[in-house]
């Protein structure tokens, strides 16, 4: 892309999206929240996935940013802005202390090591009611703006364009050959000087902050948490479907992706209930055979991207 | 005084002893060529060098200091590089990005500098159309980007692996007169594994001889390839 147009789109786009609730009433503006939220979620799932490790964990470090934002506004008073970035920064601890485990394995090894992580803070949330309410979750006394649609759909849009940023510097940024290298070549770049370690651990932790944000403002802007909604595996499908539909490895790609699936779940849901997670399936398997790059893909010029 | 000092350097895979008891040096300036048979531990020996294994005993020294335990990233800040046998470049990156990942992380240079450091790299070596993914270079242009790969160290220390495999002579000459001049102009330590004999004749100055993990003869070329044991070992030999 050329520098011009590369600055245009993007700028077109962000103030569409400021202006949006100005035009669009509360059910756009509310499906427009969820997918950004998704897409907020595919971009931190792909920013990881650009080293080449596969996390299935993104539901519970979304989940517990969740409850710990809800566990720290309703028991120890914080203030919703100071519990979301608490929320945020809590998750992002976990996995930084995390990642000193999971990030020794590779492969599915690593893939099958995140997705448990998700079920234990599930399975102890869910089991620790005195703590987290059980099942039946935690309700907190108010919505973030007195619920205020606009405002809601606005700090969603915020979210989602602090992970636009923080990818786009993940793509611009020497991080973006210490990621590739570990994906292609791992044994070569670390003699050509990348401490694969490291670099892991940063993404890893920063990208499960960024979950655990999307995590907590979520919370406050829907007022209740339960285990099985704050942790459902969906968090962890939805963005990894759209983020390959879309396009893997770029910023661009997540975000095309979880435009179309979100539009089409949105529509799927009213004609046929659940009916939305067969078509995720479905795509999955078709994008995986028939298009490894992507929608966006189609696009690129480049020969040399052949593998994922 | 030497670059880099092996004691009794040894590697063990379980009960398989892969490098034993290899202890040499190499100079600021020299071409070491290392050869033997197929299995005489020569990659391992490198691998232990630029830090993918640790050693199972002894030490490593390089420009005095005891590395034998550092992990292969920091060796390659400290100025050791390295090529590999089975090229396999990062292929999401086109030419100059393959070499840019040295000077930007060995040498912690920034995007502009390190693309800057590799264009100017890649000129001096005959590297042309930067901007190419690695899927269109030659054999002769895929082994320079490899040179060139490991020079964005900034090495003082520099392991070619079979480097020429699959070049034809004039490529093969091409090749070693590049060698040569980068050991020269930038004093390089370079050690050669090489299976082709008329390479090592012609770039090395010194070379030593692995069977079975061990050092079993060093010198000049000439004075080498007479040694009997070697004779047996590799070039005549049953192995």
């Amino acid at each position: 892309m050329k520098r011009a147009t590369s600055y245009i789109l993007p700028v077109a786009l962000v103030a569409l999206g400021v202006l949006f609730p100005l035009f669009f009433g509360p059910y756009p503006q509310t499906v427009a929240r969820t997918i950004f939220k998704y897409m907020a979620l595919a971009l931190t799932w792909d920013m990881l996935f650009r080293s080449g490790q596969v996390s299935f964990g993104i539901a519970g470090f979304f989940g517990l940013g969740t409850y710990a934002a809800a566990l720290l506004a309703l028991k120890a008073g914080f203030s919703y802005p100071l519990a979301i970035l608490a929320g945020a920064l809590i998750s992002g601890i976990f996995a930084y202390i995390l990642g000193f485990l999971v990030l020794r394995l590779r492969g599915t090894y690593f893939s099958i090591t995140t997705l448990a992580l998700a079920e234990i803070f599930r399975v102890i949330l869910r089991n620790w009611t005195s703590f987290s309410g059980g099942p039946e979750g935690i309700v907190l006394p108010q919505i973030i703006f007195n619920g205020d649609s606009r405002c809601l759909y606005w700090i969603g849009l915020a979210v989602l364009l602090v992970v636009v940023v923080v990818s786009q510097y993940f793509e611009k940024s020497k991080l973006h050959f210490s990621l590739i290298s570990i994906r292609d070549n791992e044994v070569s770049a670390q003699t050509s000087g990348v401490n694969i370690f490291r670099t892991l651990l940063v993404v890893f932790t920063v990208t499960s902050f960024l979950q655990g944000l999307i995590g907590a403002v979520d919370v406050v802007s829907v007022g209740y948490a339960m285990p099985d909604s704050a942790f459902d595996s969906n968090y962890t499908l939805l963005p990894l479907a759209m983020a390959l539909l879309g396009g893997q490895h770029s910023t661009w790609g997540p975000i095309i992706g979880s435009v179309l699936l979100g539009v089409a779940s949105e529509y799927l849901k009213l004609k046929i209930p659940y009916g939305h997670l067969l078509v995720y399936g479905v795509i999955i398997i078709l994008v995986i055979l028939f298009m490894p790059e992507g929608l966006i893909g189609l696009f690129r010029k480049k020969k040399g991207a052949k593998r994922g | 005084m030497a670059k880099l000092t092996t004691k009794n350097l040894t590697k063990h895979f379980g009960g398989l002893v892969a490098v034993q008891n290899v202890s040499f040096s190499i100079s600021s300036g020299e071409i070491l060529g290392i050869i033997g048979p197929n299995g005489a531990g020569k990659t391992t020996f490198i691998n232990l060098i630029s830090g993918i294994y640790m050693p199972s005993s002894g030490t490593i020294e390089f420009e005095g200091v005891d590395i034998s335990l550092m992990p292969a990233c920091e060796r390659a800040k400290i100025g050791i590089a390295r090529t590999y046998q089975l090229i396999h470049p990062m292929e999401d990156l086109n030419l100059i990005e393959n070499i840019m990942v040295g000077f930007l992380f060995a040498g912690n240079k920034s995007m502009k500098e390190a693309r800057r450091l590799a264009t100017e790299l890649c000129e001096s070596m005959g590297l042309r159309d930067l901007d190419r993914e690695v899927s269109q270079l030659t054999m002769l242009e895929v082994k320079k980007m490899e040179i060139a790969h490991a020079m964005a160290n900034t090495p003082k220390l520099l392991f070619l692996d079979e480097i020429m495999a699959g070049l034809n002579s004039d490529e093969t000459k091409e090749m070693i007169a590049l060698v040569k001049r980068l050991a020269k102009e930038r004093d390089l330590a370079v050690g050669v594994v090489e299976h082709v004999m008329g390479v090592i004749r012609e770039l090395t100055d010194r070379v030593i001889v692995l069977e079975s993990g061990e050092i079993i003869a060093e010198g000049p070329y000439e004075t080498v390839s007479k040694d009997k044991r070697v004779i047996e070992a590799y070039l005549g030999g049953t192995a």
